[in-house]
């Protein structure tokens, strides 16, 4: 599922409240059925969130991050180690394990940063623009991934301003701006049912307009 | 200006507030003790009128505020002995049985002896002198010895004039009936003059074991425990680039581990604290006599040193945890952790002894953790206190860092909901 909107929409706001770092003005949300507020014990145990900031102690090895996240999660020592050996292998940073987080180029540290949200296998990913800023080796590792991972039955939310990203990865997409929900449905279909878009790009610009949106931190 | 309300309280508010505080905290040093008004504790056993002449001179001087009854109650001996070992008065003096009768004894001594070299055959009834008799003075055990000779000065000053006061009266009487008061026996002049004499006693049987304050006893604590308070520096600095890092982000949503986290740095910091203390102590015991300095004397009950430096060490961490979370960059947070715990020090006792600061900057003292830092140690280390005694100041110190750490955790919870 591709969360897609222009700037300020409210994609990050939406994930946030998913993850019950914010709690809604009004309404509510829920994952599986469980509510995002009462029970966000359990959903955080169910989800696994890959924030746009680089969510690490970077002065610690990735190795050591893992460790630490994975203890917390309650995890055991074998299971720690045997996820998050073949969470390196798969993401390319296997030789990097033992080097600090704060020596990571931007893209190793993207790629550190979705390893530590899966430690603990969650049924849903949601990531939040986990693509930007880094190199197109790294881009094109993390999409390859989120392919595979996907192919897992796993679920996956995911924001991005680049269309052609969603149009890899997603099976659905749901378009949203200045806060409000504005259409969905697979990438596919909603480019046949928009007037004169070849691409999922034409469509978000026929719904969200070409007007520049500055968003506000 | 909006923009920067923080940086703005620091360049301005900060540095005024520092300097009245300084200020007042430096007023009384730059003052002779002479000049200063102390609350006096008095336990009067005579009721005679050399008792009633030291007191109304005490109560009518401008250094001394005499308290002779609480509740209504006359201030008994024991009463003001446990006062002053708590700490709740600096100074008292007890005013012995039979002063004033002594006195009229030597004064009638020296009027007879004057009355048979005048030829009068009247005599004032006379006993043998007894053992010069003292008025006992008392010191709380954290009082500096400047401090103690200055109040004996002064009292001393008091009871010599009492003295002649009623020698003059009892002269007077005679001078009516004889103009020949050079024959007054001298020696005998000067034993009345001694008669009653100022004698500081320690408190208690304590107090016969332990040490007046000097150098090592109140820098050793004052200054570990500004060092522990320094603390802060370091623990605002690490939340802060937590937040900015994003590792407070990733511990958040991990389910239910924010309170355990958070517990496990406190207990990690506190125990730091009470690493160094313990360091600190070390020094003051077995360093300092390199230096030729006494070495510090530990108290009777020197294992609460370290239930005191836990509770000093809580407070502290919190106080960390507390500036790391209200302020949001590092720039803001080290210049307000270092120049505040630079204040609460001087605040609290741990540059200028509080007893000799103004009365408004002594009830601000409470406010500040370094001064129940400090009173803790004190207990211990001066007083010789025991669980009892130093209850109090581990329990506001636990307080103050609870009250901390729960305001730390509202405060950033509201901020993780204006994101």
């Amino acid at each position: 599922m591709g969360l897609l909107g222009p700037n300020g929409a409210g994609k990050t706001t939406t994930i946030n409240i998913l993850c019950g770092l914010v709690k809604p003005d009004s309404g509510s949300a829920q994952i599986s059925g469980q509510d995002c507020i009462k029970d966000i014990a359990h959903i955080r145990y169910i989800i696994g969130m890959v924030p746009q900031q680089i969510a690490l102690f970077g002065n610690l090895t990735a190795r050591e991050n893992f460790t630490y996240i994975g203890r917390l999660y309650g995890l055991d020592s074998v299971t720690i180690n045997n996820r998050s050996k073949n969470l390196l292998e798969r993401l390319g940073l296997e030789k990097q394990a033992d080097k600090r987080i704060n020596a990571y180029s931007g893209g190793m540290k993207r790629r550190a940063n979705i390893i530590a949200s899966l430690l603990h296998e969650p049924e849903l990913l949601i990531l939040d623009e986990p693509t930007a800023g880094v190199d197109v080796q790294s881009r094109a590792m993390i999409l390859q991934f989120l392919k595979e991972y996907r192919g897992q039955n796993k679920t996956i939310l995911y924001t991005s301003h680049l269309m052609d990203e969603a149009e890899q990865i997603c099976d659905e997409v749901v378009i949203i701006d200045e806060g409000r929900f504005i259409i969905e449905g697979t990438p596919q279909t909603l480019i046949k049912n928009t007037p004169n878009c070849k691409r999922l790009e034409d469509v978000f610009l026929h719904y969200t307009g070409h007007i520049v949106r500055d968003g506000l931190q | 200006m909006k923009r920067d309300i923080s940086g703005l309280l620091l360049l301005l508010v900060m540095p005024a507030a520092l300097i009245i505080v300084m200020a007042l905290v430096q007023d009384a040093p730059f003052r002779d003790y002479q000049e200063l008004k102390f609350t006096m504790l008095l336990s009067d056993n005579d009721h005679g009128s050399l008792a009633r002449q030291i007191t109304d001179g005490l109560k009518h001087s401008k250094n001394f505020q005499v308290t002779d009854s609480i509740d209504g109650n006359p201030v008994n001996d024991n009463q003001l002995k446990q006062l002053l070992n708590k700490g709740e008065y600096k100074i008292g003096i007890v005013i012995p049985a039979g002063v004033t009768a002594e006195i009229v004894n030597s004064a009638n001594i020296v009027v007879n002896d004057i009355s048979k070299k005048a030829g009068i055959t009247a005599t004032m009834p006379i006993r043998e002198m007894r053992e010069q008799m003292y008025v006992r003075l008392y010191f709380d055990p954290v009082s500096k010895p400047a401090f103690r000779t200055a109040i004996g000065s002064a009292l001393d000053k008091y009871i010599t004039f009492s003295c002649t006061n009623i020698l003059m009266q009892r002269l007077s009487m005679l001078s009516k009936g004889s103009s020949d008061n050079d024959t007054a026996n001298k020696n005998d002049l000067r034993k009345i003059m001694q008669g009653i004499g100022v004698k500081e006693e320690p408190l208690n049987d304590r107090g016969k074991n332990m040490l007046h304050i000097n150098s090592v006893q109140h820098n050793v604590p004052a200054w570990a425990i500004f060092g522990m308070f320094f603390i802060v520096i370091p623990i605002a600095g690490h939340i802060i680039r937590e937040r900015e890092d994003g590792s407070a982000l990733r511990v958040a949503l991990i389910p239910n581990t924010t309170l355990y986290v958070t517990l496990g740095k406190i207990i990690f910091y506190t125990l730091i604290c009470v690493f160094q203390f313990m360091l600190m102590l070390c020094i003051g015991l077995w360093a300092m006599p390199w230096f030729g300095l006494p070495a510090l004397y530990p108290g009777l009950h020197s294992w609460l040193l370290l239930p005191i430096s836990l509770s000093i060490g809580f407070a502290a961490t919190a106080y960390g945890f507390f500036t790391g979370t209200v302020f949001r960059t590092i720039t803001q947070a080290l210049p307000f952790g270092s120049v505040s715990i630079v204040m609460w020090s001087a605040i609290g006792g741990i540059w200028v002894p509080i007893e000799i600061l103004p009365k408004s900057m002594q009830h601000l003292a409470l406010v500040s953790p370094l001064h129940w830092s400090l009173e803790a140690i004190n207990d211990v280390i001066l007083r010789n206190g025991d669980v009892n005694n130093v209850l109090l100041p581990v329990s506001v110190l636990l307080f103050t860092g609870a009250a901390l750490w729960v305001a730390s955790i509202i405060i950033s919870n509201k901020q993780q909901q204006s994101i």
